[in-house]
């Protein structure tokens, strides 16, 4: 029970944090959470190695800008159209892709990130350019305007990355979990064993598409801006990062993995220059002393020992 | 509830904690500054932050700025991307000490980052953001000490017509809002002086190979190319304009304007290419002698927008004096009050956008080696 | 300048670029090759091959060419070949090694922590700002009409070449090169037939860097100006120029590398700047959907 109000404490004492910086960090932080867990389903469930996410996250930001600033629409409206949007990404490009595999599919997705970001850049008279979208709207819940403040958003992120993390749970359990982990596993023999590999793959792409178009419609509202150069092939390795240093597959290990790899960059501010150096040093300890990630299951551990996951 | 929850709530009680380590209140008003302290363009963001520093120290030994209140800066740096200028703006936004900005340096910055501080009410004195749009969004607490490209792009266009006598012109610009909009405003003027437009296309910053595009405006016999960016990109393309033999001249805006400009671009490639700058040579104006001084002193060479970041934070700390009060709308409010206020670059009004009445633009030409002062148009809108 | 002339002083511009690619390709291709790891941190040893050649001429306060120039750069070159191979034995030991036996992708972790710790590195210790880089070689350009050539450009696809055919024979015609190959077929089969994998893939990164330094060296000096995030993007082109060719397999990286060059160079001059990058990657993601493997890589059975 102390357990249980503890986590309730942590997860509510930045509502009432006056520190407005700290409560932005957990929201970027809540923000991240999200994105790995939607990555995590593409490269941890069903293993597909992908390094153009930050693509689906810029289909949803840029879907929910363009529907508000438009045709006035509102963020609950968007929230879900955005999400859609990104999602129909993810299954579009799942269709042609389906013959490449492992590091060769890693390249056509970041490619395919690439292409996305530049295409946003260059038609300006959609998207406003490389100068992006301003004065996009923040969410309104009743009379309650969101605003510049980050506290809304940090409770809006809990409450969307709450009901993912249950979901994914959910599902790695489900007969969809299982399969992907038997086409993650051994696709020739998952195949064999009548699998559709094809439409699994399809639906974790969509489905984790689908995550990354909620963050970015919420990202959008947050900054009420969105830009092209928020969403390069850094943020992409980033959050992969998070989801293989949390422990590949395991919910609470991407949650951990985004947290940790969001929040140190801010702690180590006091460092100035030395921040990132420093920050690359973490990284090469922590997935040193733990490799199999910081949440890595035993399952997984055995799984992947010495074998290369998206084979 | 597992072992697992505990260990993970732990982990997350030790990161909130380690967070909470930073800031407590104490009786300080702040006065932000961003720009782009690292990157490729810190060049400029350091010159700019030496500006307010230098304005910070001079306001204070004048005495008191606000009874009872010490008065610091609060620096953060955009890299000049726009996302982090939004980030770099939010967590302005959100610390009430800070009453008042300065900043940023690219336009591609300043808009977005202007929306943040007009929704939470801050004074906003921009230096060297030049893209006129920005004062166009209609924020009353925006404003701006340079003058804008709808001055420096029409007088850019008038000297390469009249002075060079360019008939054939290719233009290239950065594709951020500082150099499409430059580009656009030169453009426009450029159409109503009976010259050939060959071109128009934009280069990505941080980009190096520019040789396609270059030997595309040799093959259309360009006699000028007008480059609307930032340095590091127009030392790239003055050099290997060269290397192409492309026998075009070189014009560009006041973001050329920076030494190691010709140093990057090798002086031989350099000699000869003209730059638009906001404002004449400094060194020439009579107002801004001690100033000049004083900084070349210190810091051994003058910086492009120092003088800009200087009089953009005088007129904030002014504003907060005249405010009495280490409240937003309190400064906001004193800020309007400020008419002809006499600055280092001259006597500052502003208009209804928040632009400063002062409308000078440069000519420089590269010659030796190093920048000449060529002659100064006054701009009219 | 005729058409037939701009199209060949094109197809110059694209064979440069594309030469620089080929070079750090060709690292990346043999490091995959034995380890099956894209190694994300090559693209930052090919900056830091740069920033040795800067220190370089800094340190001896060599300026513009003068006479014993051209033996200032070869020194130059060799410099940064040594400092880079020696730079990724450090990396393979210190961020690889350890990580033999665990999950693959761990890998990936390491490689995002190389790369921030050296960009940031070279950073702090020369600054933010795009640093001058004279070229040592003479500053001419020789031109027959319109179309002209610098002696750089021509040094980097003669070095480039040379290096590739030179790496072909050590991986086919060499005993370390069966070793090498042996080890990427099978380590453990290669380990009981006597040979130190452990050495035969420290050796492999020390070559990879060292062809990732020659090209740093000779980008920096044609460019004439180094930057710490140079290695990002030419990294990136680098790797797709890999994968174009069929990563893995040595000329393809060459191959790859000289199309991704022209690509680029001909899309750039003959359609626009600003959609160059979109077109060398949809090419790529084409070339992948018929060719899965890259225009070279041999076709393997289901789970190679």
């Amino acid at each position: 029970m102390t357990r249980k109000l503890l986590i309730l404490l942590l997860v509510f004492l930045p509502f009432f944090d006056p520190n407005a910086y700290r409560v932005d960090v957990l929201a970027t932080a809540a923000l991240y959470a999200l994105l790995a867990l939607g990555l995590n389903i593409i490269v941890g469930f069903a293993g597909l190695l992908h390094l153009g996410y930050a693509a689906f996250f810029a289909v949803g930001a840029y879907t929910y800008a363009l529907l508000n600033l438009n045709l006035g629409c509102p963020f609950w409206v968007g929230l879900p159209v955005s999400a859609a949007a990104a999602g129909a990404a993810g299954f579009l490009l799942g269709l042609p892709v389906m013959r490449v595999r492992g590091d060769y599919l890693a390249i056509v997705t970041l490619g395919f990130g690439e292409i996305v970001r530049i295409v946003v850049t260059n038609l300006e008279e959609w998207t406003g350019g490389p100068n992006g979208l301003l004065g996009i709207g923040h969410p309104v819940f009743f009379s309650y305007n969101f605003g510049v403040d980050s506290k809304p958003y940090y409770g809006l992120l809990l409450v969307l990355a709450a009901v993912v993390a249950w979901a994914c749970s959910r599902l790695a359990r489900s007969r969809i979990g299982l399969a992907w982990v038997a086409i993650r596993e051994d696709e020739l023999a998952a195949e064999c064993s009548g699998i559709d590999v094809a439409r699994f793959k399809l639906l974790a792409l969509g489905l984790g598409g689908g995550i990354a178009g909620l963050a970015g419609c919420v990202f959008a509202a947050k900054q009420g801006t969105v830009t092209p150069d928020s969403f390069d092939f850094i943020l992409s390795v980033m959050v992969l990062a998070m989801v293989i240093l949390g422990g590949l597959g395991s919910v609470t290990g991407v949650i951990l993995g985004a947290a940790v790899l969001s929040i140190a960059p801010e702690l180590l501010r006091s460092f100035a220059i030395y921040r990132m150096l420093i920050f690359g040093i973490v990284m090469i300890l922590l997935i040193r002393f733990r490799p199999q990630g910081l949440w890595g299951t035993a399952q997984i551990r055995k799984e992947m020992k010495g074998r290369h996951v998206s084979a | 509830m597992n072992t697992s929850s505990v260990r993970s709530a732990t982990l997350a009680a030790a990161l909130f904690f380690l967070l909470a380590g930073c800031g407590k209140p104490e009786a300080v008003v702040r006065v932000g500054f961003v720009g782009p302290l690292t990157g490729d363009q810190a060049a400029h963001g350091l010159d700019m932050l030496r500006g307010v520093q230098m304005a910070l120290e001079n306001v204070k030994s004048q005495g008191e700025i606000l009874p009872g209140y010490r008065v610091e800066l609060s620096v953060l740096d955009d890299q000049r991307s726009p996302s982090q200028a939004v980030s770099a703006a939010k967590r302005l936004a959100s610390d009430p000490t800070v009453v008042a900005v300065v900043g940023h340096l690219n336009s591609s910055c300043t808009k977005p980052a202007s929306v943040i501080y007009n929704e939470a009410r801050m004074l906003h004195v921009n230096p060297v953001s030049s893209n006129p749009e920005i004062s166009r969004q209609g924020f009353d607490n925006f404003y701006r000490v340079c003058p804008t490209d709808d001055l420096q792009g029409p007088a850019g266009a008038r000297f390469a017509v009249e002075k060079l006598g360019a008939k054939k012109i290719f233009v290239i610009d950065d594709m951020t809002t500082y150099g499409r909009g430059l580009a656009n405003e030169f453009m426009k003027k450029a159409k109503t002086l009976n010259v050939q437009l060959l071109g128009h296309e934009g280069i990505a910053q941080g980009e190096k190979d520019f040789t396609p595009l270059l030997t595309k405006v040799k093959s259309l016999g360009a006699d000028l190319i007008y480059f609307a960016g930032m340095f590091p990109e127009a030392a790239l393309l003055i050099k290997q304009r060269r290397e192409l033999n492309v026998p075009a001249s070189f014009l560009g805006g006041d973001g050329l304007y920076e030494p190691t400009l010709i140093q990057l671009a090798t002086p031989q490639a350099a000699e000869g290419i003209y730059l638009t700058t906001l404002g004449a040579d400094i060194h020439q104006v009579p107002k801004a002698k001690q100033f000049v001084e004083s900084f070349e002193q210190r810091y051994h060479h003058m910086g492009s927008y120092s003088s800009y970041a200087y009089e953009a934070t005088r007129l904030a700390l002014e504003a907060i004096h005249r405010a009495g009060r280490p409240e937003r709308t309190a400064v906001l409010l004193a800020m309007k009050g400020i008419k002809e206020y006499p600055g280092i670059l001259g006597v500052h009004t502003f208009d209804e956008k928040g632009d400063t009445t002062l409308r000078t633009i440069g000519i420089f030409t590269v010659r030796d080696g190093k920048f000449q002062f060529l002659e100064a148009f006054e701009g009219k809108s | 300048m005729s058409s037939s002339e701009l199209f060949l002083q094109q197809v110059i511009n694209g064979l440069t670029i594309g030469s620089v690619y080929a070079l750090i390709a060709l690292g990346y291709t043999m490091v995959y090759g034995i380890m099956q790891l894209i190694n994300f941190a090559h693209g930052e040893v090919f900056m830091v091959g740069a920033y040795l050649g800067l220190s370089v001429i800094l340190a001896a306060g060599l300026q513009a060419p003068a006479a014993g120039s051209l033996a200032w750069f070869l020194f130059l070159i060799a410099v940064a070949a040594a400092g880079c191979a020696v730079l990724g034995l450090i990396i393979e030991r210190v961020a690889y090694r350890p990580l033999r036996r665990a999950p693959k992708l761990s890998l990936l972790i390491t490689a995002i922590g190389v790369s921030f710790f050296l960009q940031n590195a070279v950073m702090i210790g020369y600054g933010a700002q795009d640093r001058y880089l004279p070229s040592l070689l003479p500053a001419v350009t020789w031109g027959k009409g319109a179309v002209t050539v610098t002696p750089l450009q021509l040094m980097i696809f003669v070095v480039a070449f040379l290096l590739m055919v030179l790496l072909h024979r050590i991986v086919y015609a060499t005993g370390f090169g069966r070793a090498m190959r042996a080890s990427a077929q099978d380590p453990l089969a290669a380990r009981l037939m006597g040979i130190s994998v452990d050495k035969v893939t420290a050796l492999t990164f020390a070559l990879g860097s060292a062809l990732a330094g020659v090209g740093g060296v000779l980008f920096g000096s044609h460019y004439s100006t180094v930057n710490f995030h140079d290695g990002y993007l030419t990294g990136l082109k680098a790797f797709t120029a890999a994968v174009l060719g069929g990563i893995g397999n040595i000329p393809g990286a060459m191959v790859g590398g000289l199309l991704l060059g022209l690509i680029e160079g001909l899309s750039a001059g003959y359609v626009s700047t600003q959609w160059k990058n979109v077109i060398a990657f949809a090419v790529l993601v084409l070339v992948l959907l018929f060719r899965p493997r890259g225009l070279l890589g041999e076709r393997v059975a289901e789970r190679a």
